[in-house]
């Protein structure tokens, strides 16, 4: 229900949250570890929509990159390995009315969530996803992860890993429904915050690989990366992501997407020369899942009680 | 000839009729040639009878009886027995429109039996193809005429789908705030003492083996458990109070609401007359306040964000200024059906007063005479503007305003559905073409003429639809809106059996020949009197200004056996039709269509244009080269300027961090807090440059993962080891 004078003299009274509010504890993270970057970032985004802590979940299965939900200061869900999606799922199912992000790792994404990855995709539910991808398995002391470049050395993979790596971006663009694809890296702060930012906004399962460093146990990965800005093409477009003068001046290579021409994202996400950074992928059309699965239904304790019963009639004896 | 062309002219300009040579119209049953075809309705297919849709989808309340019976024949009719099944559903079609003019009326599928009965008697192919489209009937309303009470009917009806929608939002919203404060109120007994006493433990497991538990053991444990604060009581009190206010609320019938709440019926929103609508809704006033304030209240409380401290204050004035519109949206409109012959002073003030406060009543006029004589009489003709204008003075008090006669009622039924949207007054004018005047000629038919002979055209004018006229207002039901009058064809044959095709404007002489009281304005010319000095009314029309009288105005009719006739009018009617077209002329403006304004400055600009357009041509090089050359010097300078500046002020000796680009990794922080901290967004900065060493600087600049930070010259010159720390200082600068 609207109101429109009321509504705006309610809004005088709005608290305005600084970043401290969404600050919880000192990171455990390493130094110069990436997630620090993503987590400024977010908190960034929290302040600036001004979103209530107690209706603001960060759901998260294992891993480095899921102990972010301590870190905030909102609702949080340190889940089980693999399964931040279903557990996210299930509280945006129930209370459609809070903002849930995941933040999950390449580990915990792609290897044992994978399932319910792709289906999380398929459902598009109004969830914000984070996937942090340092490439590596890091809380465990470096064993090869999905995502690991081939030929990469670590505890399980002495002589290097066998298998070519995992492409997040072009899985999640394989999907159907896939409804918002893109990728940011960690150490262009503006552009991850843009990005962010823009997943935020988009109605339903926003995807946003970051490419994320691990100076610990991977410290040369995007050594190359960083100090090379043409090796990172800037996506841009009118309805994506505009560019700034400051970060037009320093990344010169940038290039001009459709985000809803999914052909050239797939080509994108696939290419091994640059690091695409931007919206890769966005359909505003797609509905969501907790949408169409809408009940009118008012959930009184009478019809839950009923419910039930129903249900435990059935195995009666 | 001459004689003839005197007599007439006399006529023309005096109304006086000289028996020898011109006949009274009266008793001869003479309507206007383009009525020829239209003497019985029931054996054409048009878009009237309607269909009053019960249970309607998407806004679709109403739909046309043929255009149902089409929908079943597109599904229906096709294949080898198409054309049969076609031909037999038109025919019932046929007998449901003869069914109704008989004065039957009913449900589409009971007049749909009662007229199939007897077909089917007779024919066995016929009953099998009425049987299956009956089968594909799928939606059922009162089936109602172009009659008399058409307006009201049909206008009710659409009020009252929409009144149900809004009910049915309504409800669901107040179920659902009613549901969620009383979890409140639940929650707290819950976890209170008396909410854990072994009774309440019982009665909360439901049926199965109750004996299996110790129930009073449970409560114990349960009751040592600290329970968290209760509810404080002012809170309880206040959502106590809601839940009554909104169970109580008479706006809407409730259909979630608890039993056993005393509850007074739900007020009725349909008057009869403006002051009953006005008084009732003033009464209403302070019940919707507290209404509004409650469910603005409980939105708060259910969020857990209601804080006395501040929002005490704000309730307790709440809606001293009255409810906006926006805020009156939730509520029920108001719905006054009225007459236009019982719209006299204080009921015409008060509709005025309505209309000026923009309330949210919406208002039907309807009119069922447009050519009501003036009552100052002696000659003045002018057809009374009070009904037939209202329409027109209420658009400048900026409410929704739709005209229109009964029968373009069908294809304006969006624009109607807007206006019963529209948060606000509207008021619909409409003229029902039902009159005893008119007698023998169908009201649809004399509906339609009224449009077509632009008395009373068809528009909407709707203020939530833009904030211009080209967007608020559409004249585009009307015939031909670029013309002055609709013209037709009339087809006849002549003397020797020759078809002839006469286009004919529709102006509204013709329109008042078709009513009894006007009929001294009109002369019939014999057949043998007919000559060139009589000349089409439009003709003269379209000529300004009297002059010299050479010709005299017929308007070509029909009599009973469908034989043409000319019929010559005075001219007091000449100059009726003239003011007539004029307004008419005004509203094409409004409408976009002449508009002069426009054409004005189109023609200017024209003429601009083609004077430059001319001197161009005259010099063609210099035109060219002069604006190109002025801005390729003038462009680029700016646009290095800015960054320029920036970089200048920084000196080369002054440690800095590329603030924007930082990561916010922490190793610089630990490094030196001192030194390094993190701004309003969390990224690095230095704050002060002397709170560490110049090793230190060295050190984070190294460390840093995006190498941002900028060490600078050293502050202190004798740092040990000075040489060293500058030469890897070097690579940052």
């Amino acid at each position: 229900m609207k109101f429109s004078a009321t509504e705006c003299l309610l809004e005088l009274y709005e608290e305005k949250l600084e970043l401290e509010d969404y600050q919880s504890g000192v990171p455990r993270w390493c130094n110069g570890c990436g997630d620090n970057a993503i987590l400024t970032a977010i908190q960034r985004l929290c302040r600036d929509e001004g979103l209530r802590p107690e209706k603001t979940v960060f759901v998260s299965g294992i891993g480095c990159s899921s102990r972010f939900p301590h870190y905030m200061k909102t609702y949080g869900f340190h889940g089980i390995h693999g399964r931040a999606f279903p557990v996210a799922e299930g509280v945006k199912m129930a209370r459609p009315d809070l903002t849930v992000f995941v933040n999950t790792g390449d580990g915990d994404c792609c290897s044992i969530g994978a399932a319910h990855w792709i289906h999380a995709i398929r459902y598009n539910m109004n969830l914000t996803v984070f996937l942090h991808d340092n490439q590596i398995y890091g809380l465990t002391k470096k064993q090869a992860s999905p995502t690991s470049p081939i030929g990469t050395r670590s505890n399980t993979t002495p002589r290097g890993s066998y298998l070519d790596a995992l492409n997040p971006l072009t899985v999640t663009l394989g999907v159907a429904n896939a409804s918002f694809v893109a990728q940011a890296v960690d150490w262009i702060p503006e552009s991850l915050f843009e990005i962010v930012k823009a997943a935020y906004h988009h109605k339903g399962f926003s995807f946003v690989r970051i490419l994320q460093r691990c100076p610990e146990w991977l410290p040369k990965l995007h050594e190359a990366d960083m100090q090379e800005p043409d090796s990172v093409q800037l996506l841009h477009h009118e309805n994506a992501l505009q560019l700034s003068p400051g970060l037009s001046k320093v990344y010169k290579n940038q290039l001009r997407h459709d985000p809803l021409d999914m052909n050239r994202a797939r080509e994108i996400a696939s290419s091994t020369d640059v690091v695409p950074v931007g919206i890769l992928y966005q359909n505003r059309e797609i509905p969501c899942y907790e949408d169409t699965r809408r009940s009118t239904v008012l959930r009184t304790s009478d019809t839950v009680r009923k419910g039930f019963e129903a249900e435990l009639d059935k195995y009666s004896v | 000839m001459e004689a003839d062309l005197q007599a007439y002219v006399a006529f023309y300009l005096t109304g006086k009729k000289q028996p020898t040579q011109v006949d009274g119209i009266d008793g001869l049953k003479l309507r206007p040639a383009l009525f020829s075809g239209f003497r019985d309705l029931t054996r054409l297919r048009y878009d009237y009878p309607l269909v009053l849709i019960d249970d309607p989808v998407d806004e679709r309340y109403v739909e046309s009886l043929s255009g149902l019976i089409d929908a079943i024949l597109d599904k229906l009719a096709q294949g080898a027995d198409g054309e049969r099944i076609r031909k037999n559903v038109l025919r019932l079609e046929q007998g449901i429109r003869t069914l109704l003019s008989t004065g039957r009326s009913g449900l589409f599928s009971e007049l749909w039996d009662q007229a199939a009965a007897p077909l089917i008697k007779a024919d066995k192919l016929m009953a099998d193809s009425l049987a299956r489209a009956r089968a594909n009937l799928k939606t059922d309303g009162e089936v109602i005429d172009c009659t008399g009470n058409l307006a009201f009917r049909l206008l009710g009806h659409a009020w009252g789908m929409t009144q149900m929608q809004r009910a049915r939002r309504f409800n669901a919203d107040i179920n659902r705030l009613i549901l969620k404060l009383s979890d409140i109120i639940q929650a707290d007994f819950i976890n209170s003492d008396a909410g854990k006493t072994a009774e309440n433990l019982r009665h909360a497991f439901g049926s199965g083996p109750l004996d299996n538990f110790n129930f009073d053991a449970m409560s114990r444990i349960l009751k040592k458990v600290s329970a968290r604060e209760n509810l404080p009581k002012r809170r309880r009190q206040r959502v106590l109070d809601l839940i009554s206010t909104l169970q109580s609320q008479q706006f809407f019938p409730t259909t979630g609401s608890k039993a056993g709440v005393p509850g007074s019926p739900p007020y009725s929103f349909a008057f009869d007359t403006c002051s009953d609508a006005l008084k009732a809704y003033r009464e209403r006033i302070p019940k919707a306040i507290e209404l509004a304030r409650a469910i603005a209240m409980a939105e708060l409380e259910i969020k857990g964000e209601y804080s006395e401290a501040k929002h005490d204050a704000l309730f307790e004035s709440f809606g001293e200024n009255g409810l906006d519109t926006e805020e009156l949206a939730i509520f029920p409109d108001y719905l006054v059906r009225i007459n236009a012959t019982s719209l006299s002073g204080p009921e015409q003030s008060t509709l005025t007063e309505i209309l000026s406060a923009d309330l949210p009543i919406k208002i039907v006029v309807q009119t069922d005479d447009i050519l009501e004589k003036s009552l100052i009489e002696h000659g003045h003709l002018t057809f009374t503007l009070r009904s037939k204008q209202l329409a027109r003075m209420s658009m400048g008090m900026g409410i929704f305003v739709l005209q229109a006669p009964a029968s373009s009622l069908y294809r304006m039924r969006q624009p109607i559905q807007r206006g019963l949207d529209y948060a606000g007054s509207a008021l619909f004018s409409i003229y029902s073409g039902d009159s005893p005047n008119t007698a023998g000629i169908a009201p649809y038919l004399v509906g339609a003429a009224a449009c077509e002979s632009r008395l009373f055209p068809a528009f909407s004018f709707n203020p939530s639809a833009g904030r211009d006229w080209a967007a608020r207002f559409t004249l585009l039901t009307n015939p031909q809106v670029s013309n002055d009058w609709p013209v037709h064809e009339v087809i006849y044959q002549d003397e020797r059996i020759q078809t002839v095709t006469d286009p004919v404007p529709f102006t509204l002489i013709d329109f008042v020949a078709c009513d009894a009281r006007y009929s001294k304005h009109f002369a019939r010319v014999p057949r043998t009197n007919w000559s060139a000095c009589l000349t089409p009314v439009a003709t003269t029309l379209a000529a300004e200004g009297r002059g010299q009288v050479e010709t005299v105005p017929y308007l070509m009719m029909v009599d009973g056996e469908n034989r043409l006739q000319k019929v010559i009018v005075d001219e007091k009617l000449i100059r009726e039709a003239r003011r007539c077209r004029t307004m008419w002329n005004s509203l094409q403006e409004l409408g976009g269509i002449h508009n002069s304004h426009a054409e004005r400055l189109l023609a200017s600009e024209k003429k601009l244009w083609q004077e430059s357009a001319s001197q161009a041509e005259a010099v063609p090089a210099k035109t060219d080269a002069a604006p190109a050359s002025a801005a390729v010097t003038a462009s680029p300078t700016p646009a290095p300027a800015t960054g320029a500046e920036s970089e200048a002020e920084r000196s080369p000796d002054e440690a800095y961090i590329e603030t924007p680009r930082c990561s916010s990794c922490n190793e610089c922080i630990q490094l030196n807090s001192k030194m390094f901290a993190y701004d309003g967004n969390k990224q690095a900065v230095i704050v002060d440059a002397s709170a560490g060493t110049y090793a230190q600087l060295v050190e984070a600049a190294e460390n840093c993962p995006v190498a941002i930070i900028h060490p600078g010259k050293p502050r202190n010159l004798n740092e040990a080891g000075l040489d060293e720390l500058l030469k890897r200082a070097e690579v940052f600068m």
